[in-house]
């Protein structure tokens, strides 16, 4: 479950299958008060459809995760809870898991939701599209009653793993009355989409903003609070600026203004920035290593590589400061799995020149030790300044440095298809659940020529591959954790892709708007309890 | 495409005229099915040779991994066929009024644009009226007032906004206007949830507009103030107050609309320079036209709309240069379009 892409353009690229969760009220701010409208919008563009089975990115997950609805969320305090389901529990192999659905719910066109639909989204959506990857082992669904499914499994699967596939933003359940005998990726209903959530599809004003309003019918009697939501798309930041300023937006979500107008709007006191919110999809910029270039076929180049880069200067020059320095494959705030104790790449240029002296390239008379073409994908503009940085810092140990910075589509097929780099700053965002999302790019079966955000590098080490395969199945927490654990101990050593910086995503809202940065993954939270303060 | 200008001679006049501008008409119509196959052509292989393509773009943001699935879909978009293959198809499609399916939308292309159409016509009609009107006015003052304070107030008015480019002289506008004044709404082409009245449409319009009118404003002042004082010191000019005809009378029915004539040359060619620009500005005003299609189907690599609007924009080119064509026949009867 791995959430890449690009922040803003790309809309966060490919939401491959993010695990997410979402809290209600756990931030609550006051009595809530009823009516209104709120606009929002985000820091990237308009979505291809307004729901996409297979995630599609980050935009088309803002859009749709307002109608639709997931079994499970994830809360602030990292817990798991029911939406859809009202609970689960694993079998004594925990090769199977008993899903009791809840009863009363209605689709937006006053149908009955039942377990036939729950069935036909994990096996035909789910399975096919929306979490393939979480779902290898899945060995198909049940529904012996009609409160109930059952999920089967070829392997024992872990409850931590099992609940966040369930939380994954992209698992909704689908009215299988609307996509069955379709094919649902070209569904005309995904640009209309009929669900069970909050809101309720109203119209879609190509090039400017999405129209929701309120679900009189919808289960959680008291909400949504607001009578309509409007989603509006504004491309550039500045224009965003602008808007917020006006008061035409009140809620931007995922950096959706340039730094220095952050400062400057919460300036006023009319706005607060928090970067909370996006616990459950935490974004880093990476520098990945391309195995086929025999360089870096000794692990000290790859760790030379990074000891020469101020991940530091990183975070505080090209991020204005919302980013800190990365660590390891697994980031600092998923606390579950990460560790600080891992081997450290820290800034040491002298370290870096003498493990290149040691590992045979020395400086020759031009003053190179070798050659390497940098690819900063070009999704985010920050990329393309990290890749100047780099560039520069590489060049005083005496590597020399081609940089390019393609546009996405470029990048994509350079990155992922063609495997034309050597070295490649990109960009992940990842959940708790470490499988699949993280472990995806290290493990040889993650090396799919021609499917991004994979195992581009071409990393490929058995004790790695055994590790991960533990991981997957191992059922006892602790003893998960501690693989988890010593994996991470061993990418930061092995240093095949590590992240330079984690990112801060920022939420921007007006005071007025209540209830806001309350989900870990905030972007794909429902927003039924948001409300508006006088 | 406008026409060559042969030398003057004698007006002609009445249905000889009708007979002249209909010849030219269908010249130029004839003329245009080359141009438009050639625009299609180096469109086309230019877009071809541009890295990545929208199945590698469809396939990452679908997490499609299944080699099988990715060739079902490269033979569903057909890809599979040669280079040339899929050209002749294209340009086949295209003579049945048929310019392909967009995967990204989900709809034919010609919806796709269909829908972006209507405010982008209505940005460019607004802002070429908007510089057509501003730019002979002020020039027209700067050469009848010329070297005052007047001729230097609009010189420098003109090299500002010809200098200013226009995606920042938009967010300055939205700035003055919108965040500290609060009179003009920052985007988008009507209220959200507003009645989409033409009032409600003419208050966004105006910004849009402004940004993108005063550039081409500030070309068509500095051409009228020049050929305004160029026709002014021609012979018929000098015979026209030699009649006794009052300043303002040799100026409007003498002056004026032979100096028209540059810049309805110049009108004919910026139409697709207007076009493009109407990229930039739709962008910082989100205007939903279809320069914000064009941006994102370039970013997604998303050919057949991208070529559609290609198309589509060539066509207008091509159809207001014939119209520059008629218009100098107005403007001039003497002259004859080759």
């Amino acid at each position: 479950m791995t959430i890449k892409v690009s922040r803003r353009v790309f809309g966060a690229g490919v939401l491959a299958v993010g695990v997410a969760g979402t809290s209600r009220g756990s931030v609550a701010q006051g009595t809530p008060k009823r009516g209104g409208t709120l606009v929002a919008t985000w820091g990237g563009g308009e979505p291809q459809a307004c729901y996409v089975p297979a995630g599609g990115g980050s935009s088309p997950t803002f859009s749709s995760s307002k109608l639709f609805e997931r079994l499970a969320l994830r809360r602030m305090d990292g817990k798991f809870e029911g939406v859809l389901a009202e609970s689960w529990k694993p079998s004594a192999d925990f090769k199977s898991y008993t899903v009791k659905i809840r009863k009363g719910v209605k689709f937006h066109d006053g149908k009955d939701m039942t377990v036939d639909d729950v069935v036909y989204s994990v096996s035909e959506i789910w399975k096919k599209y929306a979490v393939a990857s979480a779902l290898t082992d899945f060995a198909g669904i049940d529904s012996p009653d009609a409160d109930t499914v059952v999920f089967k499994y070829n392997n024992p699967t872990p409850e931590f793993f099992f609940a966040s596939t369930l939380c994954s933003p992209v698992a909704y359940i689908v009215p299988k009355h609307v996509y069955a005998g379709s094919d649902p990726v070209t569904n005309p209903a995904n640009n209309a989409p009929i669900a069970t959530g909050p809101w309720k599809f109203k119209e879609w004003v190509r090039g400017s903003h999405f129209e929701y309003v309120k679900n009189e019918n919808y289960w959680k009697k008291d909400e949504p609070y607001l009578d309509r939501l409007i989603i509006r798309y504004v491309r550039d930041p500045a224009g965003r600026a602008a808007a917020m300023e006006a008061g035409d937006i009140h809620i931007g979500v995922f950096n959706p203004v340039a730094p220095p107008d952050i400062k400057r709007l919460t300036g006023t006191g009319k706005f607060v920035a928090t970067p909370k919110g996006y616990e459950e999809a935490v974004w880093s910029t990476t520098l990945e290593c391309n195995m086929r270039n025999p360089v870096f076929a000794k692990r000290e180049v790859r760790q030379a590589m990074f000891h020469a880069i101020n991940r530091e200067f990183i975070a505080k020059t090209v991020y204005y400061g919302y980013a800190r320095p990365g660590t390891g494959p697994i980031y600092s705030p998923n606390k579950e799995f990460y560790t600080a104790d891992t081997f450290r790449t820290g800034f040491d240029p002298k370290k870096a020149a003498a493990l290149l002296d040691a590992a045979g390239f020395p400086k020759k008379a031009d003053g190179k030790r070798f050659t390497l073409n940098l690819l900063a994908a070009g999704w985010f503009p920050e990329n393309g300044k990290v890749g100047a940085y780099v560039k520069q810092v590489l060049e005083d140990v005496g590597v020399g440095i081609n940089l390019t910075v393609p546009d996405r589509p470029s990048s994509i097929k350079r990155i992922y298809t063609d495997y034309d780099f050597d070295l490649a700053i990109s960009n992940q965002a990842n959940p708790s659940e470490p499988v699949p999302s993280t472990t995806q790019y290290f493990t040889t079966d993650g090396i799919l020529k021609g499917v991004p955000f994979r195992n581009a590098s071409g990393y490929s080490n058995p004790d790695v591959d055994k590790l991960v395969a533990s991981i997957k199945i191992e059922t006892d927490p602790a003893k998960r954790k501690a693989l988890v654990v010593e994996f991470q101990k061993i990418i930061a050593q092995e240093a095949p892709l590590l992240p330079l910086v984690e990112l801060e995503s920022i939420t921007l809202a007006s005071t007025k708007v209540q209830n806001h940065s309350n989900d870990p993954n905030f972007l794909a939270a429902s927003w039924g309890d948001l409300w508006l303060a006088s | 495409m406008a026409g060559e200008l042969v030398s003057p001679t004698p007006a002609l006049r009445g249905s000889a005229r009708r007979t002249a501008a209909l010849r030219l008409l269908r010249r130029r119509l004839i003329q245009a099915v080359p141009l438009m196959l050639g625009v299609v052509i180096i469109n086309f292989c230019l877009i071809q040779m541009a890295p990545g393509s929208f199945l590698e773009l469809m396939t990452a943001e679908n997490q499609v991994s299944d080699p099988a699935t990715v060739a079902l879909l490269r033979k569903t978009y057909g890809l599979d066929d040669p280079v040339w293959m899929q050209l002749l198809k294209y340009i086949w499609a295209l003579l049945h009024f048929d310019f392909g399916f967009s995967y990204r939308q989900n709809m034919p292309v010609i919806q796709a644009i269909w829908i972006h159409l209507p405010a982008t016509v209505l940005l460019m009609v607004s802002s070429i009226a908007l510089a057509i009107s501003i730019g002979v006015a002020a020039g027209v003052v700067a050469s009848m007032k010329v070297r005052t304070f007047w001729d230097s107030l609009v010189s420098v008015a003109a090299m500002f906004f010809y200098a200013a480019p226009s995606f920042w002289l938009g967010i300055m506008m939205i700035v003055l206007f919108s965040v500290k004044l609060g009179w003009l709404p920052v985007g988008g082409m009507m209220k959200i949830g507003g009645d989409g009245g033409v009032l409600e449409i003419l208050h966004h319009l105006i910004l849009p507009t402004l940004a993108l009118g005063l550039f081409y404003a500030a070309i068509y002042t500095r051409v009228m103030r020049s050929s305004m004082l160029e026709v002014a010191q021609l012979d018929f000019v000098r015979t026209a107050r030699a009649k006794g005809l009052s300043r303002n009378q040799v100026t409007i029915h003498h002056v004026l609309r032979n100096a028209l004539l540059p810049v309805v040359t110049i009108l004919g060619v910026q139409m697709g320079t207007v076009l493009a620009g109407s990229v930039v500005i739709e962008s910082v005003f989100s205007w939903p036209g279809v320069g914000s299609l064009l941006f994102d189907s370039v970013s997604s690599r998303n050919y057949p709309v991208v070529l559609g609007i290609m198309v589509l924009g060539s066509l207008v080119v091509i159809a207001a240069n014939i119209a520059v064509d008629l218009v100098y026949m107005w403007l001039d009867p003497r002259i004859e379009i080759r």
